[in-house]
């Protein structure tokens, strides 16, 4: 395991950063009071022998609503992310190692009607060789007797890419994406939502510190999401489900299937185990362990005759399934005073993939994450 | 081919209009927390991110995320 | 599955689901000025009907544990009849909880200082067409309805008191 040479810098490896601004399909009815919440994340991640990322993220989200109609939300992120990855496949010589402090902001004004809403909203997002400027415009309809519930939305994001190893100077990367989605109230104890989101990229998507990758300058992806919640009266209990299908231009394909019991106990207390599955074919430019014979390891077979072709040895990009099982502890400590406590354990192996053949060759890669949290109303 | 045919078929019963509409009252059970698709917002967020940057699909939860520098 | 008939296999899927989904028919809707429903429902000190108010300004509110304004609207309504109570107004509370026990742990935190009526099987809110929770009607002393109102906001306050001295003035 060296250091990269990059004389008194970190080096940034590919590796988990978080942003404070993934996405979600806000609520359609402005906020009762207004609300705080803290949560602090542990993430490691590793395979046999090697320890890979570590992250420690505090993090706080705020709502408050406005002049009766309106709500103001908001979440900071300050990351601290280090740690070592293989520079390609599972390779553990010559993984780069890094430290760095990622900080992520986000802000969302909305305003309500009676039967719809509509908000924008816009994240920001900063480490030492990647800032990510974002907008997004959503807005929801609902039916008169509130059980249909329309929404649409619109984002896009601006990406500045500038490694520390100078593979590349002052790349961008320019993403549109779009939502529609529906929610449908079936029975009294069923609710079921659908989502299409499309998104449309171009620039800079290879990763700087592997050592052969060159990626496609577009991605176009879509995704279908269904999800169904289901009420069980006598146990007290709710069966949350979803299924994502997923394609992209760049040939992966993917399904993500996952099941969460949330089930009510004495006192205030609520725990919810889950399960979550996921299986991808690879990218069509991924390229097994199998190294050129005349240039060795890590150089694909063919690399000099392909000067203008795409590589990538990023096992995220391989084919393979991974399951996750998650436990969360919850206790209503006051009326308005909530803690939480999460405990996911995932694996990601080629063995698992369902569909088709996993990718040979690559290392069972483990993480672990934990999140400590509590919420206040006002 | 088969996959169409089977999503075709769920999302056209889950849009069966021989459902009979839920009345205002009876939403006693969907207001709680774990029926709805909102969440806990830090948690979802931080989980489609550590998925979204360990796996390669993403999407279907809303708009506007930007980028991170984990490809 | 291979990528061009994924964004196809998508859009044609929602399709189906557009096509699938019924909207909801509009509920028939009371109109101001036509006699109220009759309400005979069980309550915290015997039975509740609306007739035996007649003469008197009633606030019909119908609330539920778990509905988040409807927590937001108890002082105030505690605020109202406390202020007008002499002057000839009474609020009804009708509680539509599937299950009493919820209504009354909820009383137990948040009292009532105005009528509570109990209605599991949920036949008030039907006959008063109502659109959402909360929602309230104001019946004038002959029994007709004076108004019907939505939700309850912080705004709202000021302006369903206003009508409420407004309809006590005449007398």
């Amino acid at each position: 395991m060296t250091t990269s040479p990059s004389a008194g810098a970190a080096v940034l490896a590919a590796a988990l950063a978080l942003p404070g601004m993934v996405p979600t399909v806000r609520a359609e009815s402005a906020p009762e009071s207004a609300q705080i919440g803290f949560k602090y994340l542990s993430y490691r991640d590793s395979q046999p022998g090697l320890k890979r990322v570590s992250v420690d993220a505090p993090s706080v989200s705020w709502l408050v609503p406005v002049a009766g109609s309106w709500s103001l939300a908001g979440s900071y992120t300050l990351d601290s992310v280090s740690g070592a990855s293989p520079r390609w496949h599972s390779s553990i010589s010559g993984a780069s190692r890094m430290s760095d402090f990622r900080r992520a902001a986000d802000l969302r004004v909305t305003k309500y009607f009676a039967r719809s809403s509509f908000g924008f909203g816009t994240a920001y997002s900063t480490e030492h060789d990647y800032r990510s400027n974002s907008y997004s415009l959503q807005a929801t309809f609902s039916s008169e007797d509130n059980n249909t519930t329309w929404a649409v939305g619109v984002g896009r994001a601006l990406d500045r890419i500038d490694p520390v190893n100078a593979v590349v100077v002052d790349e961008h990367k320019r993403t549109t994406d779009f939502l529609l989605g529906v929610t449908q109230v079936l029975t009294p104890n069923d609710i079921v939502q659908a989502n299409l989101t499309i998104a449309r990229g171009r620039g800079y998507y290879s990763d700087p510190y592997k050592q052969i990758d060159e990626r496609p300058r577009e991605r176009n992806q879509a995704a279908l999401m269904l999800r169904w919640n289901h009420h069980f009266e006598d146990p007290g209990a709710s069966l949350r489900t979803a299924y994502r299908l997923y394609g992209d231009s760049f040939k992966v394909d993917a399904h993500t299937l996952s099941a969460e019991w949330v089930q009510q106990l004495p006192r205030g207390w609520t725990i919810a185990p889950s399960i979550r599955y996921h299986t991808q074919s690879a990218a069509k430019f991924y390229y097994d362990p199998v190294y050129d014979p005349l240039l060795g390891e890590p150089f694909p077979p063919g690399y000099l005759t392909d000067p203008g072709g795409y590589y990538s040895a990023d096992h995220r990009l391989s084919a393979f399934g991974a399951l996750t099982l998650g436990i969360k502890v919850t206790k209503a400590i006051t009326k308005d005073l909530n803690a939480d406590f999460r405990l996911d354990l995932y694996q990601q192996r080629a063995g698992w993939r369902v569909g088709g053949p996993g990718s040979p060759g690559l290392a069972t890669f483990r993480a672990r994450f934990v999140q400590v949290g509590v919420t206040h109303k006002f | 081919m088969r996959a169409t045919i089977v999503l075709s078929l769920v999302l056209a019963t889950a849009g069966c209009s021989s459902i009979e509409p839920v009345s205002p009252w009876q939403k006693g059970n969907l207001a709680r927390p774990d029926m709805t698709f909102e969440g806990d917002g830090l948690e979802s967020r931080f989980l489609e991110h550590i998925y979204q940057s360990k796996e390669n699909a993403s999407g279907g939860s809303g708009v506007g995320g930007g980028g991170c520098g984990c490809n | 599955m291979n990528r061009d008939t994924t964004p196809r296999a998508i859009a044609r899927s929602l399709a189906v689901l557009a096509a699938g989904l019924a909207l909801a028919t509009a509920a028939h809707a009371l109109d101001v000025g036509t006699a109220a429903p009759e309400l005979n429902l069980p309550g915290s000190a015997g039975p509740v009907k609306l007739a035996d108010y007649r003469g008197k300004l009633v606030y019909v509110d119908f609330w539920a544990s778990w509905c988040k304004p409807c927590l937001q609207s108890f002082p105030w309504m505690n605020e109202m009849q406390e202020r007008y109570g002499a002057r000839g107004f009474q609020i009804i509370g009708v509680n539509v909880d599937a299950k009493a026990d919820e209504a009354r742990r909820f009383l137990s935190e948040t009292p009532a200082k105005f009528v509570v009526a109990f209605d599991t099987k949920g036949e008030a809110p039907k006959s008063y067409a109502i659109k959402g929770m909360p929602t309230s009607f104001l019946v004038g002393p002959d029994g007709k309805l004076l108004l019907e109102h939505a939700g309850f906001r912080d705004a709202d306050r000021a302006a369903l008191e206003a009508k409420i001295r407004q309809a006590l003035g005449g007398q």
